[in-house]
């Protein structure tokens, strides 16, 4: 039972970083219909400017707070996300490519990401200090890492700061008629380049804090994004591409299944691997629109 | 009757080069030609009937894995090893492309890439079948007829391989087939309208080109005789996207002047900025698609088009 119960925890906080790659993809696609493979590249370039600013990776005797980490990781991110959505996405969408253009060009961005990041820092991962130190912590009947608790705590204040946003402000209506019809919205005065580029800003900060929040447990390196990447639209198809809850919901099945999965049935650790993989085929097979399905149009 | 002649002229030019090339040289002219060939068959999967599937590589990998696994685990005669192989790639492709062309957009991508992850998965799990990740290595072509392909005949084997690969695709990119796939691509619903089936046409395609990639792959299994699971996984099939779009999507020669350009530039460009080179392909493709759709076909389109007088317009 003890076990099971921090089995839990540590189920809930790889959960809840597959939710919020899943749900920067969800920022992006619902206003574009566009699916942005590089967040995981922005993911790492996250935990990169994180370990850059909270230790002396970036600058001499920086070692930042950590909230002064998170603010300039948002706004680095957000500003990489904009910059990225002017320069390739904006041009084609002007032009009236096919939607599968700008995609194709994303995988470009998410290559020249990762090739950077690279470059810059090498192969070596860079260890990231978590901001609540290394002693267990106990919770009522639930144990664990602090950082896991973190994460958890931080996911579902994102998550509740973007459902308020979306349900709540009448920017996030915008991004909701945008979503069901682009012509309908454009002609009731939405700026659609507006909501895009604030999609992309938005998507680029969620992907950068989850990048992150989960660098203390598997520290930052070059090759952290396209797992990140996939995981993240496993979850995003689990829950449904349609609402924000969705995306919560499909990144804890997909962690509950896959760390169960791998303690419980009596299969070789290695093949426990094929387990998200085998979840995506049968919920696209079965069940493309997700468990969550989008709201009805009125 | 002169297209016949240019046809066998250059499968001899093609194949006398293997002739005069030194080990190493040898070495990077195959791994070209494969490229060209898998190229070849995923632009008209990709570029001319317009689904972006990431298992290319992976079905190259049911081909390797199947003719050697096939041959020396289970000792089976190389011919039928070799039809096993192809048919095990045809079949798999059919069972995959059945419920996953009826995806919309890029869920045949997520689909296809879920489907090569588990791939990768399973041959670096499969224990002593598949070697594990060490892969599989120390086997060799056996000798077909009492025929033994090796040195420069095995090169010539592979311009063949290419040559057939852009022969039948040629062949079916003119006909009625390719026609019905480009409409497909640049609006389903009017395609169907038109009276073209669809999910057939979708599943056909989807088989034929995944098994031409299975057919590269056996010919990559016998190129080094050693087949290892990296060479099958997400890198190489983004690669060869990238080649088809700096190429220029849906022409076989973009597929070819995009697969030799992308594969050489590594040689030339790694001495200089070492690991870098990736990110010059990242910025190739972008500006490719930005504002360059018809990639280097196009550029050599519109050069020849400035040589020839203009009599007609």
């Amino acid at each position: 039972m003890e076990d099971f119960l921090e089995l839990t925890v540590s189920a809930t906080a790889s959960g809840c970083i597959y939710a919020l790659m899943a749900l920067s993809y969800l920022i992006v696609l619902r206003p574009t219909s566009i699916i942005n493979f590089a967040i995981g590249e922005w993911a790492a370039t996250g935990a990169f400017v994180g370990v850059g600013v909270l230790t002396t990776l970036l600058w001499p005797r920086l070692d930042a707070p950590y909230p002064v980490a998170v603010a300039i990781v948002l706004v680095v991110l957000g500003l990489l996300g904009w910059a990225v959505e002017r320069l390739t996405v904006r041009p084609l969408v002007k032009r009236g490519a096919p939607v599968t253009s700008p995609i194709l060009a994303l995988l470009g961005v998410l290559v020249i990401f990762r090739e950077t990041l690279t470059l810059l820092f090498g192969a070596d991962p860079f260890p990231s200090p978590p901001p609540l130190g290394y002693r267990r912590l106990e919770i009522g009947p639930f144990a664990g890492a602090p950082q896991q608790f973190f994460i958890i705590a931080v996911t579902l204040t994102i998550f509740a700061g973007v459902w308020y946003f979306f349900e709540r402000t009448v920017w996030g209506r915008a991004f909701e008629a945008v979503a069901i019809n682009r012509r309908a919205a454009a002609l009731m005065g939405i700026n659609l380049g507006r909501v895009t580029a604030l999609a992309f800003a938005a998507g680029a900060a969620v992907a950068g804090m989850a990048g992150l929040l989960i660098s203390p447990l598997t520290s930052a390196h070059y090759m952290m994004g396209l797992p990140l990447a996939i995981q993240g639209f496993t979850a995003l198809v689990i829950g449904g591409v349609g609402r924000v809850e969705g995306a919560l919901l499909g990144g804890l099945i997909l962690a509950f299944a896959e760390q169960l999965g791998a303690r419980y049935l009596p299969i070789p650790s290695g093949l426990t691997l094929a387990f998200p993989f085998s979840l995506l085929i049968l919920f696209l097979l079965l069940r493309p629109t997700g468990l969550i399905a989008p709201r009805e149009v009125r | 009757m002169i297209r016949t002649f240019i046809w066998i002229a250059a499968i001899i030019a093609a194949s006398a080069i293997a002739f005069v090339l030194g080990g190493y040289a040898t070495d990077v002219y195959r791994k070209m030609l494969i490229w060209i060939a898998l190229a070849l068959s995923y632009n008209f999967l990709f570029g001319t009937a317009g689904q972006v599937a990431f298992s290319h590589f992976a079905f190259a990998g049911v081909g390797a894995y199947g003719v050697v696994i096939l041959s020396t685990k289970l000792g089976l005669p190389f011919g039928i090893a070799f039809i096993g192989a192809m048919a095990l790639c045809a079949l798999i492709a059919f069972i995959v492309a059945v419920p996953s062309t009826r995806l919309e957009g890029f869920y045949l991508a997520l689909a296809t890439l879920a489907f090569a992850q588990l791939f990768t998965v399973l041959i670096n799990e499969g224990g002593d079948l598949t070697g594990g990740t060490g892969g599989i290595a120390g086997y060799s072509l056996p000798s077909i007829f009492g025929l033994q392909l090796r040195g420069p005949w095995y090169t010539v084997v592979l311009v063949l391989l290419v040559a057939g690969t852009l022969l039948l695709l040629n062949r079916l990119d003119n006909s009625s087939f390719g026609r019905a796939c480009r409409a497909i691509r640049e609006n389903p619903a009017v395609a169907a309208a038109m009276g073209i089936n669809v999910r057939r046409t979708k599943v056909i395609t989807f088989t034929l080109t995944s098994t031409l990639a299975g057919l590269a792959g056996i010919a990559y299994a016998y190129t080094d005789n050693v087949i290892n699971p990296p060479v099958f996984g997400l890198e190489n099939v983004f690669l060869l996207l990238f080649m088809i779009i700096v190429g220029g999507m849906g022409r076989p020669l973009g597929a070819v002047v995009g697969a030799i350009l992308l594969y050489l530039a590594p040689f030339f460009l790694e001495p200089i900025v070492g690991h870098g080179y990736l990110v010059i392909f990242g910025i190739l493709v972008v500006l490719a698609i930005l504002y360059q759709p018809a990639g280097l076909a196009g550029l050599i389109d519109r050069g020849l088009g400035l040589l020839r007088p203009r009599s007609q317009s």
